[in-house]
């Protein structure tokens, strides 16, 4: 065959899905992660009610508590529902509830994800799953279970012709290749994922996973919505909606290299405050200062103690507590390569500031150790931070730049090889973008 | 969602938000349709002037049933050279929109429409042949009839994906569609078999006008001896029948059931696929509920052996 069909990238996050075609530069659809269904007769009245909370992990229960209701019925109801932001609208009306497939980024009921995969397949990307190769992402430290239980679907319901299912900190990794900065295409750094719920810091050792080493943060870019929403508040702001303040964060915000003489500057320079204009549905327009905000939003990253009593670690820390605690002989290469990932590190100067604090806690520290050893020089440490264009969808590029190269299908298992093994040949994949693969 | 859309959704949601008057952005973008079809959208250019060419499988089949005529009447103007790699290329001009926005949408809705339009120019082709051939026919009576309007017109296919293929036959009093399927999976093989023959059933049942459905396995007589057609061996090819009369095909009804019956073998594995899903939400179902009575059934308090502190247990003397 000459023309060989692209393979189909899927990112299933939490918050959102990406869906799109390897060797493209941004994913073709991107929506909710989200399922509306026919509020049955077992779920509770009113429907859109969270099912409670499994005793058991997922995999063994199959996350069939909510949906169950289906089993009984016997005509086309299981084709009644919608995904994504249709999704979204069709539960904000009667008859329909929501249902979120994936938490924190795990996939939680098996049921509402098949059928979300079968739309997504079928509806948004019209493909044959039978002619296509399929690359997934997964979140650090999945079961494997959760891995065979993917497989299971996309073999048995869909017979994909065949899958690679991929870790999204590696996948970012191989996404930062596009910068200038990246030197070389390894498969070593730190990764620094930040989304709309949590933050992780994953550090990546040759394509490998530290798992133990992974650290997470309890701020990410809600919280920094939050925060921007309470700043208008006490301001007294005519509109300081939830929605107001994502808006505010996303147009105006940066990080600043100093707070305290970014506020100098701004009393020096009053042009620095700007207006923000706000035309709710009804055509009333109201406008919002914004001041302050606009730098001590991102600064909650940097000085989490103006945001939150609970977590007080700034994140440059922690990414440097993070390479401290894996092996000794990959911390230069975890050092070099901090590679940003997600919504939230796209702020104006973030990866900047980021390096510059990491430089000077390691120089900090190098200090010391030389003083302590009486007169021996150190060779220093280089620190690199890497921002790069793809990084919103960070995971997705990676995923559709691996899944372009020649040598993708070699690495996926395939529908053959899934009915001589079964489900747990998944446990196990070779290395995509590893040494020795281009 | 019972059917599916006819319409790429990817290419109609960009040009909807192009065409809107959003700020112009490059676009480079590869996607695939069903049948192997794969659109490449791209503003090679400037940021003004969107190019989208398709590549189609079986182009070369349908050029010869007059999609060249079809797609000039849809597209007209838009059309320019054929882009290397693909097999028709549109030209979308954004300085150069038509003014109201009803003619937007619906050229938004007619590109989008691409692979379907390519595909409809032998259903149409047949679909006019059928017509004349019927005007013909009314001048005879059935026995006095010529031969060649008994017989009907010749067979065209589409050879749309690597071993299947459509086949269409008009004549006077019907137009035959004949889809040549093949399984890759015996699961599937069987809940395909389950589902057509439920299209058989749901003419005799409810829907009396419904086209007649046919499925078997060995090639029907109307495809013997047609140049390139290879009957199947293993009979793991199968062979779905439409019978298409007249009323199924009258102007108003056209558009349509040349847009269903295009979809249908996607429809019908789409089908196959989510009743496989539905079977698997029933399978955890089940699996959850007996790993309840498992759970319930454990006893309240376990016998447990006892050791003595140098390790040495305890047994009960006979």
């Amino acid at each position: 065959m000459a023309l060989q069909t692209p393979a189909v990238v899927m990112d299933n996050g939490t918050g959102f899905s990406k869906l799109g075609f390897a060797g493209n530069d941004a994913p073709s659809f991107v929506f909710p992660t989200a399922i509306a269904t026919k509020s049955g007769v077992g779920s509770a009245a009113g429907g859109g009610v969270r099912p409670a909370v499994a005793s058991k992990p997922s995999y063994l229960t199959g996350g069939a508590g909510s949906g169950g209701s289906l089993a009984g019925k016997r005509g086309t109801e299981d084709l009644d529902f919608f995904i994504g932001d249709e999704a979204l609208a069709a539960a904000s009306g009667p008859g329909y509830g929501i249902h979120y497939p994936v938490r924190h980024g795990q996939v939680e009921n098996w049921d509402h994800m098949e059928r979300f995969w079968s739309n997504s397949i079928f509806k948004y990307l019209r493909v044959e799953p039978e002619d296509h190769y399929f690359l997934l992402t997964e979140p650090p430290l999945n079961p494997p279970e959760n891995r065979e239980n993917t497989a299971e679907i996309m073999f048995e319901s869909f017979n994909c012709a065949g899958l690679y299912i991929a870790v999204q900190a590696v996948l970012a990794l191989a996404a930062s290749w596009t910068s200038h900065k990246a030197a070389d295409q390894s498969l070593t750094g730190v990764v620094i994922d930040s989304g709309d719920g949590v933050t992780h810091v994953i550090p990546v050792a040759e394509g490998y996973v530290i798992g133990s080493s992974i650290k997470s943060i309890p701020i990410a870019g809600r919280d920094i919505t939050y925060f921007v929403q309470s700043l208008l508040r006490d301001r007294g702001e005519p509109d300081s909606s939830l929605k107001t303040a994502e808006r505010v964060k996303e147009e105006y915000c940066y990080v600043c290299p100093d707070m305290v003489k970014e506020f100098a500057r701004f009393d020096r320079e009053p042009d620095r405050f700007l207006k923000h204009t706000v035309t709710s549905p009804n055509g009333r327009s109201v406008t919002v200062d914004v001041g302050y905000e606009r730098f001590l939003a991102p600064e909650i990253f940097f000085n989490p103690e103006i945001y939150s009593s609970d977590f007080l670690t700034p994140l440059p820390t922690v990414v440097d507590g993070v390479i401290q605690s894996s092996p000794i002989d990959v911390r230069r290469g975890l050092y070099k390569n901090i590679v940003l990932s997600g919504g939230s590190t796209l702020y104006k100067d973030f990866g900047r500031r980021l390096q510059r604090d990491i430089k000077q806690l390691v120089d900090a520290r190098i200090r010391a150790s030389e003083l302590r050893s009486g007169g021996a020089r150190s060779g220093g440490l280089e620190v690199q931070v890497i921002s790069h264009k793809r990084q919103r969808h960070g995971p997705w590029f990676g995923g559709s730049l691996l899944g372009s190269t020649p040598e993708f299908r070699s690495y996926c298992h395939t529908k053959a090889d899934y009915d001589e093994y079964g489900p747990s040949i998944v446990r196990r994949f070779a290395l995509l973008g590893g040494p020795g693969s281009t | 969602m019972l059917l599916l859309d006819y319409q790429n959704v990817l290419i109609q949601s960009l040009l909807t938000e192009r065409f809107s008057g959003a700020p112009p952005t490059s676009i480079d973008q590869v996607v695939s349709d069903f049948d192997g079809v794969t659109f490449h959208i791209s503003t090679p250019e400037s940021k003004n002037k969107i190019r989208i060419s398709m590549g189609i499988k079986c182009f070369k089949d349908l050029l010869q049933y007059g999609a060249d005529q079809q797609l000039q009447k849809e597209y007209g103007s838009y059309i320019t050279d054929i882009e290397p790699g693909y097999d028709f290329t549109l030209l979308v001009d954004l300085d150069n929109l038509p003014p109201s926005a009803e003619e937007r949408e619906s050229l938004v809705k007619s590109i989008s429409l691409l692979k379907r339009n390519a595909m409809a120019a032998p259903f149409e082709r047949a679909f006019d042949e059928h017509a004349e051939m019927a005007k013909e026919a009314s001048k005879y009576s059935s026995e006095t009839a010529p031969q060649g309007i008994k017989e009907g017109g010749e067979v065209m296919a589409i050879h749309y994906r690597e071993q299947e293929a459509i086949y269409i036959k008009a004549s006077h009093d019907r137009v035959t569609v004949i889809f040549s399927t093949i399984f890759t999976d015996e699961t599937d093989r069987i809940f395909g078999k389950v589902f057509l023959q439920e299209f058989v059933d749901a003419r005799r049942r409810a829907i009396q006008n419904a086209p007649q459905v046919l499925f078997r396995n060995e090639a029907p007589l109307e495809l013997q001896g047609i140049p390139g057609f290879r009957a199947s061996a293993k009979g793991e090819i199968g062979y779905i029948t439409f019978v298409l009369f007249p009323r199924h095909i009258t102007q108003q009804r056209r558009t349509d059931s040349i847009s269903h019956i295009q979809t249908f073998r996607d429809y019908f594995h789409y089908h196959i696929k989510a009743s496989k899903a539905y079977i698997h939400s029933r399978m955890r179902r089940r699996t959850a509920d007996f790993l309840q009575v498992l759970n319930r059934a454990r006893p309240e308090s376990e016998e447990k052996e006892r050791k003595t502190a140098s390790g040495r247990t305890f047994r009960v003397q006979g």
